[in-house]
This record gives structure tokens, C-alpha cells and sequence, in this order.
């Protein structure tokens, strides 16, 4: 039985790397959840309930900031969920140590991709294809750092759909958001501009997490006690991360991160080969 | 119904979206509710735990079961007037899971009553079925 306070810290802290990272806190929560000697189901199963807190909760602010596309969301969600539906169920079969190796896999993963500056999302001349016209995939936001509204529309929404149902796969078998995955189908596949496709993302994983959670409530994986101090230790985590720094760019600590994460990959990646 | 009125006789579909109350601000807040309730809920339970036992090992199993199940559980319970304060952190989680899908729900009938947008009522119709039956009758 892991202690209440220790669930608690250790949530509030994957919560602060998360926002100050921007990777979510999912990532972070479940390696240091299976170090605290917490089973890797019921970890996954606890940080994807954990997911829609953090997730709903930074969606209503951005939300109402107009600058989330709800149409582009609406639209994709039918795609992650059916992936997080799937994915849970496959871990739910899954054995242990196979469990362990792909956590440490996507990992290591993400310890490389997080660092790849990201392009400038040029203003694409949209010549948009007729199925995503047809899904009415366009809108406008208003920058405030460039003080002007920025109109855009969203391309290839035949490919983004199935992709998409890649990354809710992920996102239910891992128990995470798979935030970084998501912005990543939104820029390179359907064009969408940076801040529109991270908010859409968010707004996205709160349906996602529901999806793989009530497949983990379903199997009984989630300890309502332990999920109780996960959820108030991320979101206080996340809150504070936010606040404090919005985007971490001190090449120093996001070395750090860096490190922590590649540690984090490899022990779990020895353990489940056995090794440790 | 006023709002429904104003928005479905208005011709032209740029200029009908009332910026103080539209699709953005309902569904921001059905999301900062949903959170808060659920926040409430759980340090209520957790506190009143705290104090009840002097610490706050929880150790609590659900067995496995469906959202509607969990509800009902909890809904008896309450009605017993067994109220304890693992019943407030059951409730807190409820809440929690239900927050994305009162949101998606609230869409299909904005897309339906205000936008009148078919295809869309459709996308949010197909994804609230989806959750309704995995949350629901699994």
C-alpha cells in the first residue's frame, strides 16, 4: 500500500514538469507511480482518469479564449476514441513486462522528439480538398501576440481522422493524453496553426481519457483513494506549472528534462526485460 | 427557447453567433464546473477522512463496473444515508468522468437546436453513442 502523501507529492511534481515541460503529466506520473511500487495497470488506469482533470481543466480556459476549432475536435474525437477504446482493452490483456517496454519505448521516444525546435507554421496557401471543406474544417482566432486574427483552414482531414486513431490508441493503451502526437498529426497532416492545434488537442483528450477510463473503471483497475490524491496532486501541479512559467525555453533545464526522461525510459525498459 | 428562436430565424449564418452566450462559453463552462464540483467533492471526503481517522491512508477497491453502476452504488448509498467519506471521493471521481461527457452531449443539441448543423449532429451523436454504451452497458 503506497502511502497517501507520497501519491500526492509525487503527482504534484509530475504535474509541475508536465506544464513547465509541455509534454502533459502523464508521461512523468506513471513511471514515477510504478517506482513508488504502484502495479503498471493500475498506474495507467489512475493517470488516465488524471488526464481528464488536467485536460478539462486547462480546455475551459482555452476554450472560451476562441481559440480551440471545437468543429476540427468534434470531428476527430470519433476517431481517438474508438483508438483509446481499443488500446485499453489491449491493455488489459497485455502481460506486465510487454507493458514496461513500450512505456519505455515512447519514453526515450519523446526524450528525443520534445527537443526538435518547431517550425514556424507558415501561412499555408490553403488550397483546401473537398472532403475537409465539406466538414467545414476552417476558423479564425485572434493572437495576441501578433494583435491581429488569424484566419486558417485545415487541410486533409481524410488522413488526420486515421491518424488520429493511432495516437488515441496510444493514448488509452499508455494511460496518457499523447498530447505532443496529436499536435504533431494537426501541423504535418491538416496544417492547422500552432496554437489552434495545441488547444484542439487539449480539448480532444478529455474525451479520449473518458473513453480509455471507462474501459480501466469497467475492468476495476481504479483505487478511488489513490485516484483521489493523483488527481488534486497533478492539477495543483499543473496550475502552478502553468503559472509560473508558461514555456520553458532555458536550454539548461530542458536538458534536464531530457535526462530525467531518458532515465526513466531505460528503467523501464530493463524492468521489463527483467533485468532489474 | 428565446435563444433558439433569435438563432433559427436569423437568415445569415456569419453574423447569428451571440458572443455573450454561444458554443465556446457553454462548453468552457461545463468544463471548469465539472472540474470544480469534482475538486470540491474529493477534498471534502479526503478532509472529513483526515479527521475522522487521523490519517489518510485510503485503501479502497471498487470492484469492477460500469459508470452507471458506480453511480447507482453511490446513489443508494447516499439514500441509506450511509454517508461516508469514501462516498464524497467516489462521487468526486463521478463527476469527473461525467465532465467530458456532458460536454459532448450539450453538442449534439447545440449543433441541433442552435446550429442546425446535421453533420455535425451526426460526429457529436456517433461519439456520445459510443461513450453512452461504454460508460453505460458495458
Amino acid at each position: 500500500m503506497v502511502a497517501f502523501q507520497w501519491l500526492f507529492l509525487i503527482s504534484i511534481a509530475a504535474g509541475l514538469v508536465g506544464a513547465m515541460s509541455g509534454m502533459g503529466g502523464g508521461v512523468v506520473l506513471i513511471p514515477a507511480l510504478t517506482l513508488l511500487g504502484v502495479d503498471i495497470k493500475h498506474a495507467i488506469a489512475i493517470s488516465m482518469v488524471a488526464v481528464i482533470a488536467t485536460s478539462s481543466g486547462s480546455a475551459s480556459a482555452y476554450v472560451r479564449d476562441r481559440i480551440t476549432n471545437l468543429k476540427v475536435g468534434m470531428f476527430l474525437e470519433m476517431f481517438t476514441i474508438i483508438g483509446a477504446l481499443v488500446g485499453a482493452t489491449i491493455t488489459l490483456i497485455s502481460g506486465h513486462q510487454f507493458l514496461y517496454i513500450v512505456f519505455g519505448v515512447v519514453l526515450l521516444g519523446s526524450s528525443t522528439t520534445m527537443f526538435f525546435e518547431r517550425r514556424r507554421s507558415g501561412a499555408k496557401p490553403a488550397h483546401q480538398d473537398k472532403f475537409t471543406r465539406w466538414l467545414q474544417l476552417e476558423g479564425s482566432y485572434y493572437d495576441q501576440a501578433e494583435n491581429r486574427t488569424i484566419s486558417y483552414r485545415a487541410v486533409r482531414a481524410y488522413l488526420g481522422g486515421p491518424l488520429m486513431f493511432g495516437a488515441g490508441f496510444i493514448a488509452g493503451l499508455l494511460g496518457i493524453g499523447a498530447g505532443a502526437l496529436k499536435v504533431l498529426i494537426f501541423d504535418l497532416a491538416m496544417g492547422l496553426p500552432s496554437k489552434v492545434a495545441t488547444t484542439t488537442s487539449n480539448l480532444i483528450i478529455g474525451v479520449t481519457a473518458l473513453a480509455g477510463s471507462s474501459v480501466y473503471l469497467a475492468a476495476g483497475l481504479i483505487d478511488p483513494g489513490q485516484a483521489s490524491a493523483v488527481i488534486l496532486g497533478i492539477l495543483i501541479g499543473a496550475f502552478s506549472g502553468t503559472r509560473v512559467l508558461v514555456r520553458l525555453t532555458n536550454v539548461a533545464i530542458r536538458h534536464f528534462f531530457r535526462i530525467i526522461l531518458i532515465l526513466l525510459g531505460l528503467e523501464m525498459v530493463l524492468r521489463g526485460a527483467g533485468v532489474l | 427557447m428565446s435563444e433558439d428562436n433569435r438563432t433559427s430565424q436569423n437568415q445569415s449564418p456569419q453574423s447569428q453567433v451571440p458572443h455573450q452566450f454561444d458554443m465556446e462559453a457553454l462548453i468552457g463552462s461545463i468544463l471548469l464546473a465539472g472540474v470544480l464540483l469534482s475538486v470540491v467533492l474529493i477534498v471534502v471526503g479526503l478532509i472529513w477522512y483526515g479527521i475522522k481517522t487521523g490519517n489518510l491512508a485510503l485503501n479502497f477497491m471498487i470492484k469492477g463496473m460500469n459508470l452507471y453502476h458506480f453511480l447507482v452504488d453511490d446513489i443508494d448509498q447516499f439514500r441509506s444515508g450511509n454517508i461516508t467519506p469514501g462516498l464524497f471521493i467516489d462521487l468526486g471521481i463521478a463527476a469527473l468522468l461525467l465532465t467530458p461527457f456532458v460536454r459532448v452531449l450539450v453538442s449534439v443539441f447545440y449543433f441541433m437546436i442552435a446550429e442546425r448543423n446535421w453533420k455535425f449532429v451526426f460526429f457529436t451523436g456517433f461519439v456520445c453513442s459510443v461513450l453512452i454504451y461504454s460508460l453505460f452497458f458495458r
